[in-house]
């Protein structure tokens, strides 16, 4: 680091730096399978589009018709660990400044956090089509 | 909003604000919106419990997340520590060799006290400080209830020839014994492992002779017979019948002169010539020796002024008089019960010692992390002012700090504890030095463990944390900008640093010449003490009256023996005595008349020696003469009332009862009878850690002596040639000559010696360890503090050589400094250690004639710093290589 910037940090370079001070684990995104719920929902309000913390959570309460409730703590705590195992990560763009609270972080999915999401879904439809058979099985049987 | 909706978000931000500081600048501001958005939210759609859970969310939140910083932490120690790896080591070494050492050698020091094996409760158990008494006098304090529960008399070791009914024509055995009152099981506790032991009513004299043989006995004479009790034994020629078998290991209450028959002194005179005499009515035989069991809640000070006070009445009563020690006392008590004896001052002394060095081991581990911590925090000045700069908190910084102290603290503590097991384990499996057939269990002492570990962490933790500490207030930008070559404030030529290594060198250097002043203290002990000449010297011992010779005859034997010998090819001198080296087992009261009319009393020991005694040892008279063969009559009293039966003072019963004066020609008198001193002996002392010369009075070997005590064996000592196996030639003398008599125990006085000094050996041995241990840690610290000194001028070093230094003159930069500091540290050291020297010398004479030693003082005062200073200079000379290898280039670039 060049040493005149050492005073004038961005905010964001904190995030880089505990990025790497933090150990990442792995890049595999088969070693976050299975998805915990939270993070699953947070992921899937990602994709497509960026949001904050309080975008995230309200879509999610709306999407599962107020089934899963993230609380303030809980959130945030879970959008640290996603940002720590690089699946999400701080986006850099602002959306269109209507929609934009300046004072908000926003989140988007990093490649590994959109590919576990995918594995994700796969393995759910998987276990569905089992139950599916099962229950036809028992229909008939 | 509503009142409870405010309160619930005042609460809120309050916890919100509780949250670790690296959190708070990320998500901070995020959850105050948030938490303002979700309030009134939760509200309106959850309720009450909507509130409720908002908060119970946010409140649970918090320990996970700390968690999760201290989890951090300590994986961030660790890539840390394993980064440096040679400073980890060093560190966790130094702890866990200082740990090791102190736990496993003061543990070790208090097992050689450890309980003897057999015994029920040996805390409680107390006995007279090398005090015989009568057994009339034993009688009485028996029924002291209210000090003693219950008290026991011992006469012992006796000699038993053992023989087995239906084995004609076999030599009798010798087999050691204790003759006990018949409270002896009981007060002592021990249960039998067959059969029955004695009761008072059960034993009672003119009843059928009974023993009670010991486990080692059992399995190895009687070949663990199922049915051995109940079986005959023959004892001195009468029958005894076997009705027990003591427990395993027991071997009577002193260990340390094993028995493996016990037999109750109502058994009559037949079975044991010891009790000739009816020693159990008469209060002039003191020859019993009492174990006390305590009553509970006595202690030993209050058991000991009670049983003085009736012993001084008891006296009183019967006219006996006893001369007092320093406090006053008649008789004074310790504790018994143990495997090894010591008198409370003995005890405090080894104790003190112990603990001293404990200490010093500890304070020089202590001092090699202070060093290398200290060290090792002034490198990592920039990396935290870096991180203060990047917005980690202080408070953050600090834990990880203290991280990563706690972390190293605790690897050293528990390899420490790994080792300390080791060394333990070790020390239990190595032969004990005596003859005792005992397991020395050597267990680790916990308090000593959890009060090193304290200590060691401490100073692990605190001097870990003590750079962090100053480090995180200073200021910041002065730091980037001077870089890690900086001095910090107080690193000054008397520096904390170089005090730490000043210290460590004093310390070390105290600890290794203590040691090894101990060490060789303790080695020089068999030639000096006993003052005997030990080389080509033989030992044989006879029992003529045990093995069926007459009083007469045996007289005439002895008359004839020294004669007979000297006859033999390559003897050069013969004696006979009661024991060969004064075995402090009769004590005894002189009296001599004073100028002035009084009577000065002394407290002796008694021997029973014959002619050419002292030439025979090789320890000769300081003045007066010896005895001669003529003295073996006790002829009534010679001219004009003098008596002529000579006795020999030694030195120290000399100054107690004539001062100054000559005692050559004085008369003295002991017991009933008068004795004219007709010689001068030098002091001689047995015995481990004795602290002063006990006063001796030998008398002559008269054929009444032999009479009257068939109890006690003669030994005969022979002079032989160097080269020459006298002893052989000697033994068949003795076949050819008198092939009735039994020649046992033979063996040389060397082969004595050492068993009497084995102890004292084996002790020193540890101690020679316990100062290598001492020098390994002194240079584990002094090495990785100067390679870290040397590490740090990396950039000064690359300039010097830039500008042209040779490797030589950078070599002597770094020596010089490391001299200065050895130099002063030996001082330090050789100082502390003639102080600790001298306070140790008061109390122990074997130490104080070591430490006047011109020999020993030179040795060690030159070699043991030659030897630190030597190591020191090597631990800074391999670094100071290293430095010239320094690419001077490279450590410029270095930033």
């Amino acid at each position: 680091m060049p040493a005149n910037s050492t005073l004038l940090l961005h905010r964001l370079d904190v995030d880089y730096i505990m990025m790497h001070i933090y150990i990442m684990t792995s890049t595999d995104p088969r070693d976050f399978l299975p998805l915990h719920t939270n993070w699953f929902h947070i992921l899937l309000s990602l994709v497509g589009c960026e949001q904050h913390g309080y975008g995230i959570m309200q879509e999610v309460l709306q999407r599962t018709d107020g089934a899963v409730r993230l609380w303030p703590a809980t959130l945030y705590g879970s959008l640290k660990r996603l940002i720590a195992d690089g699946l999400i990560e701080e986006s850099d763009e602002r959306p269109a400044p209507e929609l934009d609270d300046a004072r908000r972080r926003y989140y988007k999915l990093t490649r590994l956090g959109r590919r576990a999401l995918e594995l994700e879904c796969e393995r759910l439809e998987a276990m569905v089509r089992m139950a599916r058979k099962k229950r036809k099985l028992e229909a008939y049987g | 909003m509503s009142h409870r909706l405010n309160l619930c978000l005042s609460l809120y931000r309050r916890l919100a604000n509780a949250y670790p500081h690296e959190f708070r600048m990320v998500y901070g501001e995020d959850l105050d919106r948030l938490g303002e958005d979700a309030v009134p939210e939760a509200w309106g759609r959850y309720g009450l419990f909507g509130l409720v859970r908002l908060l119970a969310d946010i409140a649970l939140r918090l320990p996970a997340e700390y968690l999760d910083e201290i989890r951090q932490d300590v994986t961030y120690a660790l890539r840390v520590l394993a980064k440096a790896p040679g400073f980890t080591s060093v560190a966790v070494l130094s702890l866990a060799v200082g740990i090791g050492m102190c736990s496993a050698v003061l543990s070790e020091c208090r097992a050689i006290v450890g309980p003897a094996p057999g015994l029920r409760d040996p805390a409680t158990l107390a006995t007279f400080i090398w005090t015989t008494v009568s057994y009339p006098y034993f009688e009485r304090y028996r029924d002291a209830r209210q000090t003693v529960t219950a008290a026991a008399a011992v006469l012992g070791p006796v000699p038993f020839a053992v023989a087995f009914p239906g084995d004609k024509g076999k030599q009798a055995e010798r087999v050691s014994g204790h003759l006990v009152s018949p409270e002896y099981f009981t007060t002592l506790g021990v249960t039998p492992a067959a059969g029955r032991v004695f009761g008072p009513e059960t034993e009672k004299p003119g009843m059928a002779p009974v023993v009670v043989v010991s486990d080692r006995f059992w399995r190895t004479r009687l070949g663990s017979d199922p049915h051995a009790v109940g079986r005959g034994l023959r004892l001195n020629g009468s029958m005894a019948t076997i009705v027990g078998i003591g427990p395993r290991n027991f071997l009577g209450i002193w260990p340390q002169s094993p028995a493996d028959l016990f037999v109750p002194v109502t058994c009559g005179v037949s079975l044991a010539p010891e009790l000739s005499g009816e020693p159990l009515h008469r209060s002039d035989r003191e020859v019993f020796r009492v174990v006390f069991r305590l009553a509970p809640g006595v202690t030993l000070p209050a058991a000991e002024a009670a049983l003085d006070a009736m012993t001084r009445n008891i006296d009183q009563e019967s006219g006996a008089r006893r001369d007092r020690d320093r406090k006053g006392h008649v008789v004074r008590l310790m504790p018994a019960g143990t495997v090894g004896y010591a008198t409370p001052e003995q005890h405090a002394l080894v104790d003190t010692f112990n603990v001293v060095l404990w200490a010093l081991v500890l304070s020089l581990v202590c001092a090699n992390l202070a060093g290398l911590l200290l060290a090792r925090g002034s490198q990592r000045r920039r990396e935290i002012a870096i991180r203060l700069s990047v917005g980690a908190g202080r408070a953050r910084l600090v834990r990880q700090f203290l991280t990563e102290s706690v972390l190293l603290s605790l690897a050293g503590g528990l390899a420490g504890i790994v080792l300390a097991y080791g060394i333990t384990h070790v020390l239990s499996s190595l032969p004990l030095p005596s003859q005792i057939p005992l397991e020395f269990n050597c267990q680790l002492d916990l308090h000593v463990i959890a009060i090193t570990l304290a200590i060691a962490l401490a100073a692990g933790v605190g001097f870990g944390l003590a750079p962090a500490l100053s480090s995180t207030r200073a200021d910041i930008g002065v730091t980037l900008k001077e870089g890690a070559q900086a001095p910090l404030r107080g690193y000054r030529r008397f520096g904390l640093r170089n005090l730490f290594v000043v210290g460590q060198i004093a310390a070390s250097l105290m600890l290794l010449l203590i040691t090894w002043f101990v060490a060789l203290a303790f080695l020089g002990t068999a030639r000096l003490d006993t003052g005997v000449e030990a080389a080509n010297l033989d030992l044989v011992s006879l029992d003529p009256v045990r093995d069926g010779f007459s009083a007469e005859r045996a007289a005439a034997l002895f008359t004839d023996l020294p004669d007979e010998l000297l006859r033999v090819d390559g003897v050069r001198d013969v004696a006979l005595t009661g024991s060969a080296v004064p075995s402090h087992g009769d004590a005894t009261h002189l009296s001599a008349p004073a100028g002035d009319g009084k009577v000065v009393l002394a407290s002796a020991y008694r021997e029973r020696i014959g002619a050419n005694y002292f030439a025979t040892v090789g320890a000769p008279l300081v003045g007066g003469r010896e005895f001669d063969p003529r003295d073996r009559e006790q002829d009534a009293p010679g001219s004009k009332g003098v008596p002529a039966t000579p006795a020999i003072l030694n030195q120290t019963a000399a100054r107690t009862l004539f001062g100054a004066e000559d005692p050559i020609g004085r008369r003295i008198r002991e017991g009933e009878e008068n004795y004219t001193v007709v010689g001068l002996a030098r002091d001689m002392r047995a015995g481990f850690l004795v602290s002063k010369p006990v006063a001796t009075v030998f008398l002559p070997l008269t054929a009444e002596w032999i009479g009257k005590s068939a109890a006690r064996p003669v030994t005969v000592l022979v002079r032989g040639t160097a080269g020459r196996n006298t002893m052989a030639a000697v033994r068949d003398h003795m076949e050819s000559l008198h092939p009735d008599l039994t020649v046992f125990d033979v063996h040389t006085m060397q082969e004595d010696l050492d068993r009497i000094n084995s102890f004292a050996r084996w002790t020193s041995a540890m101690y020679v360890i316990l100062g290598f241990f001492a020098l390994l840690l002194a240079c584990i610290g002094l090495g990785g503090v100067t390679a870290y000194a040397v590490v740090r001028r990396r950039k000064e070093i690359g300039i010097r050589m830039a500008l042209g230094a040779r490797a030589s003159q950078v070599q002597g930069l770094v020596l010089r400094e490391g001299t200065a500091l050895v130099a002063v540290g030996s001082v330090l050291g050789v100082s502390g250690a003639f102080a600790l020297a001298r306070v140790f010398a008061a109390y122990s004479d074997v130490l104080a004639r070591s430490f006047g030693q011109r020999e020993n003082n030179l040795i060690l005062l030159v070699g043991a710093p030659l030897a630190l200073a030597g190591l020191a200079m090597l631990a800074c000379y391999l670094p100071a290589r290293r430095a010239t290898r320094i690419d001077p280039v490279a450590a410029l670039r270095e930033e």
